[in-house]
């Protein structure tokens, strides 16, 4: 359609001096949902040249504020003033006119599309017909700037979710963001890529950028934000500078009095009886671009015990846990669940006998966005069978939102309206509630905030210490691995490459066995 | 040239309204400079269709239920495009009722349910063909329903050409006409007949408790939404697929039924020439209807109206007998494709927005 016009931007990036005025701000922002005030008249300045870290629990208004700064939702009250001038933004288009560009945590790119391809069409200066290969030279360039490595000419549906993050940020760069908004969007990038990450935000702002990033791992915000925002409850809870901010005073606005329950701490070790309750033997899975992602992997989880499963994302833990969950088919091996050979069961024979399912990717595998909570309840083989019990499903729906605080006007609202972590939660607490014998998840505290995690953790602990559940859970977290496992198996390449008793093991030696 | 998905969609509730006025404006554009028709008198016919439930009533019942046929297959992303041949293949299992087997005279009311039911039952056969390739196969529904449409009436041409030849027919290729006992009985003073209205009522209030009360209900629209979740649920996608044409079929075939029973009465060679077409003006309307179910009737009210219009159109000129069938319906497909035309573009520039780039 027609291309925006292409006047001339607004250079309005002065050198990085600090005290300068604000490159954003925010007077009286407020945006009403039905049922909910998500941003409660706030002020807000962002600086040139800083990376500014927003904080807050789940559904504190974080991605409805950068949204707004996006163009995505037009505030009901309040200015947004650009560079010293009171702007309207109506749409992203024209955000990125003004330097503003958004990531958030799920890509958005094309996959049918090459990488240059979904590159150029933001790319106004290229539109509309300069040849894809032209730009190619650009985003190597570019790319190497940044400290990426990725392939122009290479469709995207053959990227990881890694890559396909890496190709949006590029393309942040590349539509030439002067304000980058980070919505969650390095949260789940491996170790390594993360970390070069954040050296290269600290040095795009250090040459006069400006970052704007929302996570919820508070200890990364402290290392490389300059500033702070903590939002709850859609108002401003405080604004910290880099000297002043400790993890308590985070947390203590962050949380109010619920900081008190965070800790990091190891849960009580679970005394599990002899009967194995999994058990997985010398297993080949494929991965999605052919070759095997699992290599011959064998494992057990007995009665009442957690397993986890450290590794970096990508190395054979998603295949494994489809696999068994008989989600992906098993090439070799065999899988034994309660004494039963599963290798040629369905996912519905797991289902209706006590298997709880904690997929990664959420909003992709784990609910249906559209549908009301509600119906993402009770879409489960185990709560309906022909007529449903409506009556009954609302009640468990009522308990769930309030044991796990879910924040939403209604069990009847769709998922799509909730916040990234409240979705999480929705799945979460399904998923708890039906693993009456095993639970089986991929990063189950994805998205969450710290306190939540915490929660969910120790929910999970206490089935297994109570309710002699077993678990398997594999996270890339090795916090979460250390905090809730009873055994850690470390997984690399395909392969298990040790096994260890939580309270023994290194933390070192965990982490030199990931990467080896 | 590509496709973007819009961040910001426009509300969808005024899309169908816009598309209906726009889409009448530019049928009126149309039929003045291609037909000389002049824009009062086609808009006396709009204002005399729709204020006529009366004659309405006949193509009102018929497109509602093929609405809602529809409906529950596209709740389901699976686009149903074969509701014509689903009908068609009604139609015939209707006929082999009333014409071969003794039902008609020895219980007249058991008949005209028994051609009801076993139309329902051969448009859900023909349905459930058309699933089995896309549940297990991947094949695309769309091509393959509307191919099936034309193997359905080649079906029913070969019938009425050799077994099924009737015998009082002149030189007319054609079936008997069915025995009156199986005419299905009018609603005095409208165009539709009390089997209609009560199977319309039957399946307005099943389908209704179907979505909203049953799994089956809740997996289809969840299958529409996220077929992800029905796996990870341990829920078998193929067969929610299955389940949700088939069920689609089911209450199409039921159409052919009321077709014969309440408006034809017989089938004429080709049947092709001889439709209402209802299968396929009942795709406008249940997306007319935003696949809302409660909204069907209404956009079924709309497009039988603006179908009236059409045939009224003709008479208010005062064509011949023989060209107002043919024209009739011209003027049916300019309203009808204009609309529909208007829609898909509104929904088009709504939800999406087109880029270009070239490669190489
Ligand atoms: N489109 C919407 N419609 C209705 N309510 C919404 C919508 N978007 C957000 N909300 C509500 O606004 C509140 C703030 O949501 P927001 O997504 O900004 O939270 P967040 O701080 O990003 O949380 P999280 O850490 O879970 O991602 C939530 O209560 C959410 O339910
Ligand atoms: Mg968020």
């Amino acid at each position: 359609m027609a291309a925006e016009a292409n006047n001339a931007k607004p250079t309005f990036l002065s050198p990085p001096q600090e005290g300068k005025k604000p490159i954003v701000s925010l007077r009286g922002i407020t945006k009403r949902f039905p049922g909910v005030i998500a941003l409660d008249h706030i002020d807000l300045d962002i600086y040139p040249g800083t990376v500014h870290a927003l904080l807050g629990e789940n559904g504190a208004g974080k991605s409805t504020l950068v949204k707004v700064l996006y163009g995505i939702y037009t505030p009901d009250e309040g200015e947004i003033i650009i560079n010293g001038r009171p702007t309207r933004l109506t749409s992203p288009a024209d955000a990125i006119n003004m330097g503003i560009v958004m990531v958030s945590q799920s890509p958005q790119i094309i996959d049918t599309l090459t990488v240059a391809e979904n590159i150029i069409l933001g790319l106004e200066k290229y539109n509309h017909f300069v040849p894809v290969t032209k730009v190619y030279k650009t985003i190597r360039e570019e790319s190497k700037r940044v400290g990426i490595k990725i392939d122009p000419g290479i469709e995207v549906w053959r990227l990881s979710y890694t890559q396909k993050q890496l190709v949006e940020i590029l393309r942040a760069i590349l539509l030439g963001a002067k304000v980058l908004l980070l919505d969650e969007a390095i949260t789940y990038l491996p170790i390594e890529e993360k970390q070069r990450f954040y050296k290269f935000i600290r040095r795009f702002a250090d040459e006069g950028g400006t970052v704007v990033l929302i996570t919820h791992k508070i200890y990364e915000a402290m290392d490389v934000a300059d500033k702070i925002t903590v939002l709850r409850r859609g108002k401003v809870a405080g604004h910290l500078d880099r000297k002043e901010a400790t993890i308590e005073k985070i947390r203590a606005l962050m949380f109010g009095e619920r900081s008190a329950e965070i800790t990091y701490e190891r849960l009580p070790t679970a005394q599990p009886e002899p009967k194995t309750i999994l058990e997985v033997k010398d297993l080949w899975v494929m991965g999605d671009f052919g070759g095997y992602a699992v290599q011959g992997v064998s494992l057990e989880v007995k009665k009442g015990e957690v397993l986890g499963i450290a590794g970096v994302a990508g190395n054979g833990q998603k295949e494994l846990i489809q696999a068994i969950m008989r989600l992906r088919p098993v090439m070799k091996g065999r899988i034994i669940y309660n004494g039963e050979d599963i290798t040629r069961k369905t996912t519905y024979y797991l289902r209706v006998n006590g298997v709880g399912y904690i997929p990664d990717l959420p909003a992709k595998y784990g609910v249906s966005i559209e549908n009301s909570i509600i119906e993402n309840i009770a879409v489960l083989p185990v709560y309906s069978r022909g007529i449903i019990n409506w009556d009954k499903i609302r009640e468990l729906t009522l308990k769930l939102i309030k044991e796990f605080e879910i924040k939403t006007p209604s069990p009847d609202t769709p998922v799509k309206f909730l916040s990234g972590g409240n979705i999480m939660k929705v799945l979460v607490a399904r998923e708890l509630t039906v693993a009456t014998n095993l639970l089986v998840a991929y990063n189950p505290t994805r998205a969450l905030d710290e306190a939540t995690a915490i929660k969910v953790r120790k929910i999970i602990k206490e089935k297994v210490l109570k309710n002699k559940v077993s678990a398997i859970i594999a996270s890339e977290d090795l916090d979460e691995i250390f905090q809730i496992s009873d055994r850690i198996a470390v997984m690399n390449s395909g392969k298990i490459v040790g096994v260890f008793p939580a309270d023994k093991a290194k933390r070192e030696e965990i982490e030199h066995l990931m990467v080896m | 040239m590509v496709i973007v998905r819009r961040v910001k969609p426009l509300p969808y509730w005024i899309i169908p309204i816009i598309a209906l006025l726009a889409g009448i404006a530019i049928s009126v554009i149309i039929l003045y400079v291609l037909m000389g028709a002049s824009p009062a008198a086609v808009l006396s016919a709009i204002v005399y269709g729709f204020t006529r439930p009366g004659v309405v009533a006949k193509t009102f019942v018929a497109l509602t239920i093929v609405g809602i046929a529809l409906l529950v297959s596209f709740k389901g992303s699976i686009w149903n495009i074969g509701g014509e041949g689903q009908i068609t293949f009604g139609l015939m299992a209707a006929t082999w009722v009333a014409l071969f087997t003794a039902l008609p005279y020895i219980n007249p009311g058991l008949a005209q349910v028994s051609m009801i039911l076993l139309a329902m039952v051969a448009g859900g056969i023909w349905a459930l063909l058309a699933a089995l390739p896309r549940a297990y196969l991947g094949l695309d529904e769309v091509p393959v329903t509307l191919i099936m449409n034309y193997i359905a009436y080649y079906i029913v041409d070969i019938l009425v050409r050799g077994p099924w030849l009737g015998k009082h027919v002149y030189n007319y290729i054609r079936t008997d006409t069915i025995p009156a006992q199986v005419m299905f009985p009018q609603v005095p003073g409208t165009t539709m007949t009390w089997d209609g209205l009560f199977l319309l009522i039957i399946l307005f209030v099943g389908v209704w408790y179907l979505l909203r009360n049953t799994s089956i209900g809740l997996r289809i629209r969840i299958l529409g939404n996220n077929p992800n979740l029905l796996r990870s649920s341990g829920i078998s996608v193929p067969l929610m697929i299955i389940v949700a044409l088939t069920i689609s079929g089911f209450i199409a075939g039921s159409v052919g039924a009321l077709y014969l029973g309440g408006d034809v009465y017989r089938i004429s060679y080709p049947v092709e020439a001889h439709t209402a077409n209802y299968g396929y003006t009942g795709i406008l309307v249940a997306w007319l209807s935003m696949l809302e179910l409660i909204a069907v009737p209404i956009a079924a009210y709309i497009v039988s109206a603006l179908y009236t219009a059409g045939i009224q159109y003709q008479i208010l000129v005062g064509g011949h007998l023989g060209q107002l069938l043919t024209a009739g319906s011209a003027i049916v497909d300019v309203f009808i494709g204009s609309i529909l035309l208007m829609y898909t573009i509104l929904i088009t520039i709504s939800e999406y927005k087109i880029k270009i780039i070239v490669k190489r």
